[in-house]
């Protein structure tokens, strides 16, 4: 890494406009502020926070750490404000959620040096297992929720965030969505900090401690807090209202982006009063002038009607009847994204104009590109030779990581998913009642992440499953971040080693199982050999299949990669057996042609391994 | 022409680049993304790419000068770039009579689609290239479909299929500047040892981009 100049996000003057992707708005934002420590779990899509953390710790001064988990992220960087530095941490929303239990009391206890929690959420679930509302924390557990519409949103609030929750000692949460996290725009830029805060930890255990007697004390003490918030966010920048007329719109998050956009051009900014919303709680003044303001008003937020109760229920008390219109109404669903085609009907509907006739020429049936399992990825050989020792009546559970794409033809390898971790408690409770051994699957760093705690639970229960950890030596589904049996960059030569890092075998057998195996999935005979035992074990086996992200290993080993294997046509009689049972996307089928992609293929060679007539041979100088 | 069109004076350019993982559809929305807010423009731009992954499908927007909005709406496209033929059709929703339409001729078949029919008896058909120009066609009269890949591997690099791309836009006069003004900032920003070939692959495609606009003149 070259020293001569800075990390572009940490340079740029106050005043400067330049076009930033909304996640790295969130690092300047903090950047800006003084922040001094950093952590997270990385999750889709909140990853380029970490990552940008990553590149520029060192040079912005800021303690840094890809936690091995969401709830240790969240402690870790509480525990740093407690010592006055201004922290974040980040996660998706499913992270928050597992997080869910030291942040419900850090409200409580309150916190030192400004705390933000980033958590980034993904209506439509579109790389997820579900969508939520994270802006019911407001209410739920007393945390301030930021909710930008835009990149410069992230940015001001990101900014605004750590003072703010200094001033009131509550932690906040800044929830931007999909939409605002990869979109890049226009923002503008403040100064960078010439001073920070001092660290230093002062002993007061009535005040750290949240045992019952303090915990009713900090209960009166955070209603108080919360209060002064809601003040704080009424003389914020955040709650801008645009635009006059009688008829009101009031708008959050993309969503907010999308109306403006209806409402500037249909030229309505003089018949309407667009009232954007940036955080929460909402401020009552700002509810209650802008109810007053207008004669009916349309709410237009995407997941929960969280806006739209607020807006219900203050006109409600302050005696005026209004439509409210949103989700109640029908005029918005509570499921997946807005697109600004619904905003714009919608929007329509409500000003009384006729809805703007689209394109009649309808999209052809296309062929889909759904994801799939890389070339060479060594999950597909783990789940092939796991698969031809345990059979079709196995149940597998499966977990959240690039294996659980071995869902489905042909692998058949995910029978089960829930969430991170989920995968080994899933198959101790199928292995329990039904009596019969159960398969779980998982990767290194979702192992880590809460697949220990799941092993120690089935050790005690002596359940009877075998635990498959996936080990290729990074957390590849994310973007590429290390995992803790990751080597060092500075021994990069060693990647392919088992256990250069940290020992998954020593950490399983520390807990108690005696049934350890280590494999390369490629050595077929003695992968197969190991599932063998595992399975004919008593009790809980625990198979360690080592094998490096072949992405990874490509782009960090450039240049070294294996000759790939060829098709010999006369000896292929296109049986479609390596289809049926690897489904490797460089191999290609055309008018029952098999050929193999020798630009995709890595060189891994289990297919040829497959091939029951020695069709497949590795690519040769003179083959080329 | 859209009847209904009851909009004030649209302002700014809408783009919409099409294609696959692996073909370069960030790297050229980023490029023309930067040039554009160089010139002093304000630039917006989204990405849609899911779980991202070489040959999945990968579109991004560039909106100049046109609102806080990333997400290009039914219709407002001014520009659809596309890098692949279903990549392209799958942007039909985006196009108006008046969107002007780029379009790689050359298909990036599906990994999987031969292998869908042995594993799930599914439809394994690439669909016809000429079908897909036509259904284009329907929606815009401003199409240009041509082998953006050739041009490319004649011009030294089959992944230069973008920067071909970005000059047929440049080359379209559709955008408030000049190619060569253009050219000057993008250089910058690409790596030495592919200058060559992307300044002949950027050449190539202004010629093409400008074949479309005399048609218009013609017209």
């Amino acid at each position: 890494m070259g020293t001569a100049s800075k990390h572009a996000i940490l340079q740029g003057s106050p005043g400067e406009r330049m076009s930033l992707l909304g996640n790295l708005a969130i690092v300047r934002g903090a950047i800006e502020a003084g922040i001094q420590f950093f952590s997270c779990y990385p999750g889709t899509p909140s990853s380029e926070v970490g990552d940008t953390f990553a590149r520029i710790a060192g040079e912005a001064d800021v303690v840094f750490e890809y936690s091995v988990n969401e709830k240790i992220t969240v402690e870790i960087a509480f525990a740093a404000s407690l010592t006055g530095a201004r922290a974040m941490c980040g996660m998706k929303h499913l992270g928050l959620a597992y997080a869910c239990d030291p942040a419900s009391t850090m409200p409580y206890v309150g916190v030192e040096g400004g705390l933000v929690i980033v958590s980034a959420g993904d209506p439509s679930a579109i790389t997820s297992p579900n969508e939520q509302d994270q802006r019911h924390f407001a209410r739920f557990l007393y945390f301030p929720v930021f909710d930008p519409s835009t990149p410069d949103d992230a940015l001001q609030m990101t900014r605004f965030a750590f003072e703010f929750s200094e001033k009131t000692r509550l932690p906040v949460i800044l929830r931007p969505t999909t939409r605002v996290c990869h979109s890049s725009g226009m923002v503008e830029l403040g100064p960078l900090p010439d001073q920070r805060n001092e660290i230093r930890f002062t002993k007061d255990p009535s005040r750290y401690v949240p045992i019952p007697v303090n915990a009713r004390r900090m209960r009166v003490e955070m209603r108080d807090r919360f209060k002064k918030a809601e003040d704080l966010l009424a003389a914020s920048a955040f709650f801008p209202r645009t635009g006059g007329g009688r008829l009101g719109i009031i708008a959050s998050g993309v969503a907010y982006a999308y109306t403006s956009q209806v409402i500037e051009e249909l030229g309505l900014a003089s018949d309407v009063t667009l009232q954007q919303v940036g955080a929460y709680p909402i401020p009552e003044s700002v509810l209650d002038d802008f109810t007053k303001t207008v004669d009916s008003v349309l709410v237009v937020e995407q997941l929960t009607p969280f806006v739209e109760e607020c807006v219900s229920l203050s006109a409600f008390r302050n005696g005026r009847s209004m439509p409210v219109l949103g989700k109640h109404s029908g005029h918005f669903p509570s499921e997946f994204e807005y697109t600004p085609d619904l905003v714009e009907d919608v929007v329509r509907e409500f000003v009384g104009r006729e809805r703007r006739k689209r394109t009649s020429v309808s999209v052809p049936d296309l062929p889909p590109r759904p994801p799939v399992l890389c070339p060479g990825c060594p999950h597909r050989a783990t789940f092939y030779v796991a698969g031809k020792v345990f059979g079709k009546k196995t149940v597998y559970c499966n977990d959240i990581g690039c294996y659980t794409l071995g869902y489905g033809e042909p692998l058949h390898a995910c029978d089960v998913l829930l969430c991170m971790g989920s995968s080994i408690s899933q198959a101790s409770g199928i292995a329990r009642m039904t009596g019969r051994r159960t398969v779980a699957y998982l990767g290194d760093s979702t192992f880590f992440h809460s697949g220990l705690p799941a092993l120690t639970n089935a050790v005690q229960a002596n359940d009877n499953i075998t635990v498959v950890i996936l080990d290729n030596y990074i957390t590849a589904m994310t973007g590429f971040q290390p995992s803790l049996t990751t080597v060092p960059p500075a021994s990069m030569e060693a990647q392919s080693t088992p256990s250069a890092g940290f020992s998954i075998e020593a950490a399983v057998r520390g807990l108690g199982v005696t049934e350890v195996y280590s494999i390369d999935p490629y050595d077929e005979d003695e992968a197969v050999e190991a599932f063998k035992k595992a399975k004919d074990g008593t009790g809980v086996s625990v198979v360690v299949s080592h094998s490096p992200c072949a992405v990874h290993d490509r782009r960090i080993r450039k240049g070294q990669a294996q000759a790939p294997f060829t098709i010999d046509q006369e000896r292929c009689n296109a049986c479609s057996l390596c289809v049926r049972q690897l489904g490797c996307p460089a191999i290609l089928v055309t008018d029952g042609t098999y050929t193999i992609d020798a630009d995709l293929c890595t060189g891994c060679g289990l297919c040829a391994r497959v091939c029951q007539h020695d069709a497949i041979q590795r690519l040769t100088p003179e083959r080329v | 022409m859209n009847a209904s069109d009851d909009r004030s004076d649209k302002t700014g350019w809408r783009i919409l680049i099409a294609g696959t993982g692996g073909q370069g559809v960030l790297t050229a929305a980023r490029l023309l993304s930067e040039a554009f807010v160089e010139l002093g423009h304000d630039v917006v731009s989204g990405q849609l790419h899911g779980m991202a992954q070489r040959g999945g499908s990968v579109q991004s927007s560039v909106i100049i000068n046109g609102g806080i909005s990333p997400v290009i709406a039914s219709g407002r496209a001014d520009v659809v770039l596309g890098f692949e033929p279903v990549e392209t059709a799958r942007t039909l929703p985006l196009m108006s009579d008046r969107t002007v339409v780029y379009m790689n001729t050359a298909p990036v078949v599906p990994f999987i689609l031969g292998q869908r029919y042995i594993l799930k008896k599914e439809d394994a058909e690439y669909p016809d290239v000429k079908g897909l120009i036509d259904r284009v066609s329907e929606a815009t009269p401003r199409v240009c479909a041509f082998d953006a890949t050739e041009i490319a591997v004649e011009t030294g690099s089959a992944k230069a299929v973008n920067i071909v791309m970005l000059g047929c836009l440049l080359g379209s006069g559709v955008l408030p500047c000049l190619a060569d003004v253009f050219w000057d900032i993008v250089a910058r920003k690409i790596p030495p040892r592919l200058a060559d070939v992307n300044a002949a692959a950027f050449s190539r495609g202004l010629d093409v981009g400008g074949r479309l606009q005399t048609l218009e003149g013609a017209r």
